[in-house]
């Protein structure tokens, strides 16, 4: 096999990493707001249930979590297995990659000091425009290091996919390591997978400066 | 403070020394001891699996543990990443390859010192019982598993392409147990596998068939790095040893999913 017909199929590949990639972000991020505001919820029920929860998803091995999403109806309720795999395996991710999300967004609202609050009520703002208006710009920029901290790290998971054979980058990868007895192609998935990093890293910068408006 | 870290330092050195020595020690008082390291895919029932005692165990851990006491070594056992054997081989992490492993051409091509072959292999399909596929004739159009590395895998890129040319898919999975569990599930209609597999699936889980039809002979061998030839042949003796003193065919006896016709020593 050549080295352009390798780049080929693995570019192949990408094309379904980046769906990996962009669904689990739309899903993950507004869920993750979700989870946060549960998380901080006043009802200690509530807030207890979604600790337990996020132990769970950040505890646990997200192979694993592939794993059980994609085969464990299979095993538990005989169900049938996701002919498209993209199904599971985005589900896996978003949940997983939520729980993760909720706590940054946690830490970020929690980071905004109480001034405020009290500020905004004197000055008849209701609570959902204090949180819509004040609290949350200040949030997203403060947390939005960490966020593309995680945002690099799905781009390498992705490749995890590859338990449950859906076939991503990484899956075809190791297909054709494996025909060719060849290491190339790993390199070669390696280069693609810093240049997709690369272009995260450039969009993530930009985002950031444009946030940057009281400087 | 200078001092007490010079001295330190000296002890650590000593400490080193007197390691080393040691060692040598011990080698030498052993040298005759030779550890032998079988790597072997841990999924791969009848032939290498974890068994229920937690311990590896399997048809051809079995040999080879009888083997290894027939000469006198210590014996272990390796599990490798199946699609990455060949490289754990020579990396050094264990001293052959032998679990069921289809001899390949481009094994020998590769310069690994390779075996008599012990075992006559077909490839078949698994389904589900009641399926409408009777033979590989109606897999047109139908979602086929495979697992990634095996010859079975090799067989649908090459020798049966035509045939793979004529799935609706062709699932490359990463393990037996997924392929099966993607069978049970029903994503896909069919498992193209190893038949000792496949009728070893078949009998520990109910619902499923192996369907009667041999779609590619090929034979199992054990790769052993290249210049292991001494080593080869020293396992091949113990094996035949094995084979004539009975221990061989008792050792078969256990596992009924491996036709003793398609043991080769046993037919000569």
């Amino acid at each position: 096999m050549t080295l352009l017909t390798m780049t080929v199929k693995l570019a192949e590949g990408l094309g379904k990493t980046c769906a990996i990639f962009f669904l689990t972000l739309l899903f993950s991020l507004p869920l993750g707001m979700v989870v946060a505001l549960l998380r901080m919820s006043k009802n200690r029920l509530i807030s207890g249930v979604t600790r337990f929860v996020i132990s769970i998803l950040r505890g646990t091995p997200l192979m694993l979590q592939l794993l059980a999403v994609t085969y464990g109806p299979y095993y538990l309720f005989g169900a049938g297995v996701a002919r498209n795999k993209l199904i599971p395996v985005v589900v896996a991710f978003a949940i997983n990659y939520a729980a993760y999300f909720a706590e940054i967004y946690r830490g970020g609202i929690e980071s905004i000091p109480v001034g405020q609050y009290e500020a905004a009520e004197v000055l008849g703002y209701t609570k959902l425009q204090t949180f819509v208006r004040i609290i949350l710009p200040q949030v997203v920029k403060r947390i939005l290091p960490s966020i593309t901290n995680e945002v690099v790290t799905l781009v390498k998971d992705t490749s995890m996919a590859f338990t449950v054979s859906y076939q991503e980058m990484f899956t075809i990868g190791k297909q054709i390591a494996n025909s060719q007895t060849s290491f190339t192609p790993f390199l070669v998935a390696g280069v693609f997978y810093y240049v997709f990093n690369g272009v995260v890293d450039f969009a993530m910068g930009r985002i950031e400066k444009r946030l940057n408006y009281y400087q | 403070m200078k001092r007490v870290f010079a001295f330190v330092l000296a002890l650590a050195m000593v400490c080193c020394l007197a390691a080393c020595g040691s060692t040598n020690n011990a080698a030498s008082a052993d040298r005759d001891k030779v550890t032998f390291t079988m790597g072997v895919d841990p999924e791969y029932p009848p032939f290498s699996y974890l068994g229920d005692n937690g311990q590896y165990t399997g048809f051809d851990v079995e040999v080879c543990a009888a083997a290894c006491e027939l000469l006198g070594w210590d014996f272990q056992v390796f599990a490798v990443n199946w699609d990455e054997k060949l490289i754990q081989l020579d990396a050094g992490e264990c001293d052959c390859v032998w679990s069921g492993m289809t001899i390949l051409d481009s094994m020998k091509e590769a310069g690994y010192v390779i075996s008599q072959p012990y075992y006559d292999n077909t490839q078949v399909l698994l389904v589900k019982e009641g399926s409408d596929i009777t033979s590989s004739a109606d897999l047109a159009g139908k979602r086929v598993a495979v697992m990634l590395g095996t010859s079975g895998e090799a067989m649908l890129a090459d020798d049966l392409a035509d045939l793979a040319a004529s799935f609706d898919d062709l699932m490359i999975c990463n393990s037996f147990l997924s392929c099966f569990t993607e069978l049970g599930g029903g994503s896909v209609d069919a498992v193209f596998v190893d038949l000792p597999v496949a009728a070893a699936y078949a009998a520990e889980n109910p619902g499923f068939t192996v369907i009667n039809e041999a779609l590619g002979a090929e034979q199992y061998g054990i790769a052993f790095r290249s210049g292991d030839q001494a080593l080869c042949d020293a396992i091949e003796g113990a094996v035949a040893e094995l084979v004539s003193n009975g221990t061989y065919a008792e050792i078969a006896a256990k596992y009924p999913d491996i036709s003793p016709d398609n043991l080769v020593f046993l037919n000569k």
